[in-house]
């Protein structure tokens, strides 16, 4: 589609896997940050002619 | 009325010399067909088409068209207002629309320029934008303009018409908002060629003729409620190509969006072939099924328009909907049915 | 084709006669080169309409959709596969049908045949395998196997999956046929490389919903993009709503398309939306072996769940 992999994640982390979670979202957020944001999919309002 | 010859290679010249005075728009290639955009500084529409895909309504008449906008910054000046959104209405020249495609444009005026309801947007860009049409020496096979009150030299709905004549054009000025374009480009060789020749050569070369005249006698009720639809509605899609591609078809939906602080409301071209167009807020849908639909299609261009106006059909006869179709729906043979049609007992639709 | 045509016409006549069916549908005749048009036929008398060329590529599997009456219809492979789709999701019976198969030796590519010409095309004919095209000043003619519509030159289930009659003896299946040569292409493409990609695909279209509509998969009573509340997607020509709905409808059909076709034939601006569509056809084969409409008796992938889904993506 033209996004980029990093940007969707999939995890299983069951409620006792603490440690876990805070890997995995602490994952996420890098992999966003470094990507920055997101410019595609974005919506500007409906020119004027 | 005066005849301009304009050599080819005085063309370019000419339309950059009038290019301070108007926008152009014209007729592009992109993606194997012909559509109509606004030319770039130093572009030069193609003339190498028989019709354009889509019709030049949008020119007037943009699939998505802003009407109004609004911020909720209050930072800027007119915040919390609803304006109109502001357009530029520069004058603007079509080269090379068809004649069906213009005279299209008169039909299509009763419905937003008439004494009850102006639509500003359209009558502005209507009237700043000067038709130098182009006739069609080889007409389509599918092409019935002269069925339909049209004509493969038809001027009425154009200010110049260009015809090609190999090495030049020869531009017959129709309307003094036409002389003042050809002025602006500097042609002014003025000639005594007859375009009457070519015009019935052209018109000879028409093979697909559509009878309409007994559709004003018949009965709305008794046509409403012919048995023919459900046959004749039966493989439509309800895609709204034919309504989208056909330039008489004039019908919009309102929408509102916002971003942020800020947002516009537009409207957006919409098709009686949907089911959307009809459905109530309270879910009912007073044309809930497909037969419905497309009957509401052929009975409005064909019965209620010629009833209402008493001047002929509204359907140029460009052929872009029997062309486009999916399905092969064809309004010829629905025009067909409708002119011939006398109602047998026991004939009931709902 | 003709000997299709008059076995089509017979089967259909005898059906209506003997009251096995109410109505037959399939296709008669266009006003138009390479078109026909979908039909039914309600008497005996009428089957004469009922034509077969190589122009038949609407999937009548559409038609079919919550009909009540007894029906007989007129399926290729891929109509077939169509239809099996509809039972399986309650969208008719089988009881209803008695399915006329026809083995197909695919349909022809219109466009291709209209891009190739730069004169009007007046008319289109066959003759032992041969395609002759007239225009105005010229006739010419081409090999049939050249001019097939994409996706049938692509075809791996080309005879009927089910039916109850049939109209021609079965074709040989094409073996050997790589399905996604151009979808690994774009699998390979970086992420921007891929949006531009889509962007000049997507420029053209004119949010008609043809490809929609055609398609027998896409039968919900409101489709999301018609939605109001909440309203999902934009109705403007905007680009990135234009993309919504595509991307959107293409997974809706996950694990359901059969690639017919419809939705590119019936296109008024032959976008090949089918980029996407078989991108996840390919995505179910090898995640879960699945071909559309193949059995009565499978459940599609997407609504089971078995413990040997791959799962690899869940990290
Ligand atoms: S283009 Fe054809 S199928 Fe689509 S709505 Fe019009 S008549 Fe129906
Ligand atoms: S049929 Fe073509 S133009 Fe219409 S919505 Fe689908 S892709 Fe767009
Ligand atoms: S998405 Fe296109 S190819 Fe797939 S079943 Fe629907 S119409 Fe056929």
């Amino acid at each position: 589609m033209g996004i980029e992999p990093d940007r969707l994640h999939f995890s299983w982390i069951s409620s006792a896997e603490s440690t876990k979670f805070v890997e995995v979202v602490t994952g996420v957020t890098e992999a966003v940050r470094a990507l920055g944001p997101h410019q595609k999919f974005v919506k500007t309002n409906v020119k004027v002619a | 009325m005066k005849v301009i010859k304009i050599d080819k290679k005085d063309w370019a010249g000419g339309l950059d010399k009038a290019s301070s005075g108007y926008r152009f728009f014209g007729p592009v290639e992109d993606k194997e067909c012909h559509n109509f955009k606004e030319l770039d500084k130093g572009e030069l529409p193609d003339f190498n088409f028989s019709n354009t895909r889509l019709s030049a309504k949008s020119v007037v008449f943009p699939q998505t068209e802003a009407m109004f906008e609004y911020s909720l910054d209050e930072n800027e000046a007119d915040h919390h207002l609803m304006k109109e959104c502001r357009k530029n209405d520069a004058p603007r020249a079509v080269l090379g629309i068809r004649p069906c495609d213009a005279s299209a444009f008169l039909l299509v005026k009763r419905n937003f320029d008439n004494p009850e309801y102006r639509d500003p947007w359209w009558v502005k860009a209507y009237e700043s934008t000067t038709f130098a049409g182009l006739a069609c020496n080889n007409p389509c096979a599918s092409c019935f303009c002269t069925s339909a009150g049209c004509g493969p030299f038809d001027e009425k709905g154009l200010d110049v018409l260009l015809v090609d004549a190999g090495d030049h054009f020869l531009a017959k000025v129709v309307t003094e908002k036409g002389r003042k374009m050809l002025a602006a480009a500097g042609w002014n060789a003025e000639t005594d060629a007859d375009i009457e020749a070519l015009k019935k050569d052209a018109e000879s070369k028409i093979s697909s003729f559509v009878p309409t005249d007994k559709l004003k006698d018949k009965t709305t009720m008794e046509l409403y409620n012919a048995a023919f639809w459900e046959e004749a509605a039966f493989a439509c899609l309800n895609c709204g190509t034919c309504t989208y591609s056909c330039p008489t078809c004039w019908c919009f939906d309102i929408q509102d969006e916002s971003k942020g602080k800020s947002g516009i409301r537009m409207r957006n071209w919409d098709s009686c072939m949907y089911p959307l167009f009809t459905l109530h807020g309270s879910g009912h849908n007073p044309r809930g099924t497909k037969i419905h639909r497309v009957r509401q299609r052929f009975m409005h261009k064909l019965k209620y328009y010629v009833d209402k106006y008493g001047d002929g059909i509204q359907c140029v006869g460009c052929g872009r909907c029997i062309r486009l179709c999916p399905v092969n729906i064809d309004i010829r043979k629905i025009c067909e049915k409708m002119n011939s049609y006398e109602p047998k007992a026991g004939d009931c639709n709902r | 084709m003709s000997n299709y045509t008059d076995k089509i016409r017979e089967i259909s006549e005898r059906l209506l006669k003997e009251g096995r069916v109410d109505m037959v549908i399939g296709f008669k005749q266009g006003t138009m080169p390479m078109m026909n048009e979908p039909c039914f036929v309600k008497k005996p008398e009428d089957v004469s309409k009922l034509v077969w060329d190589s122009h038949c590529g609407i999937n009548l599997a559409n038609y079919l959709t919550d009909r009540k009456e007894k029906i007989g219809v007129i399926a290729k492979g891929c109509d077939s596969r169509n239809i099996v789709t509809h039972i399986i999701e309650n969208k008719i019976k089988r009881e209803q049908l008695v399915i006329i198969g026809v083995p197909c030796k695919g349909m022809i590519d219109r466009r291709k045949i209209a891009s190739m010409s730069d004169a009007e095309i007046l008319s289109v004919a066959e003759q032992n395998g041969k395609v002759i095209v007239k225009t105005k000043d010229a006739e010419k003619r081409y090999e049939r196997t050249d001019l097939l519509q994409k996706n049938c030159a692509l075809c791996v289930h080309r005879n009927p999956v089910i039916y109850d009659e049939l109209a021609a003896d079965l074709v040989e299946e094409q073996k050997n046929v790589d399905r996604y040569a151009d979808i690994r292409e774009i699998e390979a493409m970086p992420p921007d490389e891929k949006w531009h990609l889509f962007d000049d695909l997507f420029s053209a279209c004119i949010r008609c919903y043809a490809c929609r509509n055609a398609c027998p998969l896409c039968y919900c009573p409101t489709c999301f993009v018609d939605e109001s509340r909440p309203q999902w997607v934009g109705k403007s020509t905007d680009p990135i709503d234009t993309k919504t709905f595509h991307f959107l409808r293409a997974y809706h059909c996950a694990g359901r398309c059969t690639d017919c076709g419809a939705c590119e034939r019936a296109c008024p601006v032959g976008i090949n939306m089918r980029l996407l569509t078989r991108k996840l056809e390919k995505d179910c084969f090898e995640s879960f072996g699945w071909e559309a409409g193949l059995s009565l008796d499978q459940r599609p992938p997407l609504d089971v769940y078995k413990t040997n889904d791959p799962e690899d993506f869940i990290k």
